[in-house]
């Protein structure tokens, strides 16, 4: 995921300086993905170079001016062909879990299960307090900033419902290795 | 509320014995929304079963509002299914010849009362899970969700101490699945305690309360409040 498009996606809305830029950021995919400033500016800043964000400078008392951002035309088609184009990669099958499971399975099973009941038990907790922000949206007032925080929800509800259902079939297919062995 | 007391169910099977629950033991509180999950042959269903006095525990007891469900005749058992206890099946089980509001009405018009007394109730029930200009449709006239909904109305009706639910979305797409979840947690916000058998995980987290099934008794008993990690 790049942080470049996510900048340009910001600007295509408003022109902003790096502050609200920031602001903004954490308000839409703060929940999810944190990025500090230091990766803001410098993104900014080969946003620039490469033509797709200007910026102009707003004089302040007793400060040094400050740069207002803005999306350049070039940048405005470069996010809309992002937008139209699907993902190809598909989640990496890469955490810290998989790792996990990788050195335990060799030995003994009994440690990996538990881990597996622990890890299981985490997802439950997890999804239910998803779905009682969902629930707290729903009561809310609505709009589509709303609409796309529930889909953003839904997107981890669903994923950790996937990692439990995985979770499940290496059990049974762990308990399963361990009567055949018997 | 609802109180199992080293509840357990053993079938037999031919010359084989299965046993389905062992030694289930825990209390429902009013007003709570109760998830219980678990892979299919985990229990669930045997164990819903028990708590609506559809199916009796080979040992151990369950009360319902402190009355137990043993040692009555099948009258009173029959009349506590049918007044304090609210089901809701995967496949709605609605009477086919009969209109939605009649379907909503059927528990109260078992029990007796005139027609002309059920239908305001039921009409009633039917605007509250938005279904009002369905009420003279047939199932067959209506969709899965609205079918759900029928169900969830006639669950309402007799004002029952606990709703049990099956997998009430096990035959419903997603989204149609949020509505019918919405729906009950509305009447759970109202104070309506509702206990649901599921194995879907996004079904579960609805609850207030998830107790997760292993072998036929309660593995992990998770309540959900602030001191969640």
């Amino acid at each position: 995921m790049s942080i470049k498009y996510a900048m340009l996606g910001i600007l295509a809305e408003r022109d902003l300086h790096g502050y609200e830029l920031k602001s903004s950021f954490d308000e839409k995919v703060g929940d999810f993905w944190s990025l500090n400033y230091g990766q803001i500016y410098s993104t900014l800043d080969r946003l620039e170079k490469d033509g797709l964000v200007t910026h102009d400078r707003e004089a302040q008392e007793k400060r040094p001016d400050r740069k207002i951002f803005r999306i350049t035309p070039d940048g405005r088609q470069e996010l809309t062909q992002w937008l139209a184009t699907p993902v190809t990669r598909i989640r990496a099958l890469r955490d810290e879990f998989f790792i996990k499971l990788v050195f335990m399975v060799k030995s003994d099973p009994a440690p990996v299960l538990a881990l597996i009941d622990k890890q299981k038990t985490l997802y439950l907790k997890q999804m239910n307090r998803l779905t009682q922000r969902k629930l707290a949206l729903k009561k809310g007032a609505g709009g589509n900033e709303a609409l796309t925080s529930e889909l953003l929800i839904d997107a981890g509800l669903f994923h950790a419902e996937a990692d439990i259902r995985w979770l499940t079939l290496c059990e049974a297919k762990i308990k399963a290795a361990i009567n055949q062995e018997k | 509320m609802i109180e199992l007391r080293n509840a357990g169910k053993t079938y037999r099977q031919g010359s084989r014995e299965v046993r389905a629950l062992r030694d289930v033991s825990f209390i429902i509180n009013k007003g709570e929304f109760l998830s219980i999950m678990g892979p299919s042959g985990s229990g669930k269903s045997t164990l819903l079963n028990l708590m609506g006095g559809l199916d009796q525990p080979t040992s151990g007891e369950v009360f319902i509002d402190g009355r137990p469900l043993h040692n009555i005749t099948d009258n009173e058992l029959t009349l506590i299914r049918r007044r304090r206890v609210g089901y809701i099946f995967q496949f709605f089980n609605l009477l086919p010849l009969l209109t939605a509001e009649e379907n909503v009405g059927l528990p109260l018009l078992l029990d007796g009362l005139p027609f002309s007394e059920v239908k305001p109730r039921a009409a009633a029930l039917l605007d509250k899970v938005g279904l009002r200009e369905r009420a003279e449709h047939r199932p067959e006239q209506l969709s899965g969700g609205e079918m759900q909904r029928v169900a969830i109305a006639r669950a309402l009706i007799t004002g029952p101490a606990v709703i049990l639910a099956d997998e009430p979305t096990g035959n419903l797409d997603s989204h149609t699945s949020e509505e019918i979840f919405l729906l009950l947690k509305s009447f759970n916000d109202q104070g309506q305690t509702i206990v649901m058998v599921t194995h879907d995980p996004k079904a579960a987290a609805y609850g207030t309360r998830i107790i997760t099934l292993k072998d036929g008794a309660p593995d992990q008993d998770i309540v959900i409040g602030g001191d969640n990690p």
